[in-house]
């Protein structure tokens, strides 16, 4: 008898033919060059945690790349391949406000109080940070994806698993809250600035 | 609050995406935005949200790729293994299952019938040589079988059974 037979998996060594990835490295590394920065950027800014953001980036970039969908790469290319990656990260940060934690302030890293930002970077940061801040977190999401990433609103929806006819109305009204908390930080800082 | 979006919105997404938004905007565009509060809103929150990309994006450290391929190719084959692994776990239990039957019959067996191999092992330090037919007493079993067929029949039943049982939990 082939034992081959009786345990293919086991005896004829198809154990990396399970493992294989839905892309090869090249491509893989190529996509990553083209997606991460964007991600970062959006784990970044609508977590408030440069490091929290490194961390959910790599686990969302393990995720796709685990994720048995070939076809998806296939079908579509590059755009929904970057879709989906979004989609993970969406879950992952939703699940990591839906954990309760508790953090000190040695759990904070050194970044958050060095001020190595440029000027225009500081402004930006100082009128949207504390801005975005005072947002829901799924807020915070839907306004990143269609205003810095430029979705529309079916790919939010497919993004967020929200219902495409809820983010026109949800977008609506974040968008008129964030406006408002923009004008009231700017005159803010634009006080600041004359009393120094 | 009106929730009527305003019918220029997506021509101010276009510019604004365009980077055209405030010098190169047309004349008859930004009267529109100055009058319309929800694309003013629009192009506050646009012109907020692409500096804050294009900073973060600028800022952003990002790790090597070869880094992420490995733990991912490290992770899936730890998936595997352990999907491989189940059944044959599956197929262990069911072989300790027949033996520890097997056993049990044995025991109920000699319990019934007598301990008769007790006085063989009792003399089997005197004897010269080894005496295996008292092992196998046909009066063991009423029905004819004794333990020469049995054990093997049960051991490569117990045998089959667990690699049936890998087999089906490996195909689900």
């Amino acid at each position: 008898m082939l034992w081959e037979a009786i345990f293919p998996n086991v005896l004829a060594g198809d154990a990396p033919r399970v493992a294989e990835l839905p892309m090869d490295s090249d491509a893989f590394a190529g996509f990553y060059e083209r997606s991460a920065r964007s991600l970062w950027a959006y784990l970044a800014r609508v977590s408030g945690d440069p490091a929290l953001a490194d961390d959910l980036m790599q686990e969302s970039y393990l995720r796709f790349l685990c994720a048995s969908r070939p076809e998806l790469f296939l079908a579509e290319g590059e755009v929904a391949a970057r879709r989906y990656l979004f989609r993970i990260a969406t879950n992952l940060l939703r699940d990591y406000w839906r954990r309760p934690r508790a953090s000190s302030i040695e759990e904070i890293p050194e970044e958050l109080f060095a001020a190595s930002a440029s000027s225009a970077q500081a402004d930006s940061q100082a009128i949207l940070g504390p801005a975005l801040a005072l947002m829901r977190p799924r807020d915070r999401q839907l306004l990143w994806l269609a205003h810095a990433e430029g979705y529309s609103h079916r790919e939010i929806a497919e993004i967020t698993g929200l219902a495409t006819a809820s983010i026109r109305l949800l977008l609506f009204r974040a968008r008129r809250k964030i406006a408002r908390l923009l004008r009231e930080q700017t005159d803010r800082v634009s006080s600041q600035r004359r009393e120094l | 609050m009106s929730l009527i979006p305003c019918s220029r919105e997506s021509e101010v997404t276009d510019m604004a995406a365009r980077g055209h938004w405030p010098q190169a905007c047309a004349p008859e565009l930004r009267t529109h935005i100055g009058a319309c509060p929800a694309c003013a809103d629009l192009i506050l929150v646009l012109c907020a949200f692409q500096s804050a990309r294009a900073d973060a994006v600028s800022t952003a450290k990002v790790g090597s790729a070869g880094a992420i391929w490995w733990r991912a190719q490290l992770r899936r084959r730890n998936a595997a293994v352990e999907r491989i692994g189940k059944p044959i776990l599956g197929a262990q239990i069911f072989a300790l299952a027949v033996n520890l039957l097997l056993v049990g019959g044995f025991i109920v067996s000699q319990a019934t019938h007598g301990i008769q191999w007790l006085p063989w092992l009792e003399q089997l330090p005197q004897s010269q040589s080894l005496h295996f037919e008292v092992l196998w007493p046909s009066a063991l079993f009423s029905a004819g079988w004794s333990f020469t067929v049995l054990i093997p029949v049960l051991a490569t039943l117990a045998l089959v059974g667990g690699v049936a049982v890998y087999l089906v939990s490996e195909r689900q």
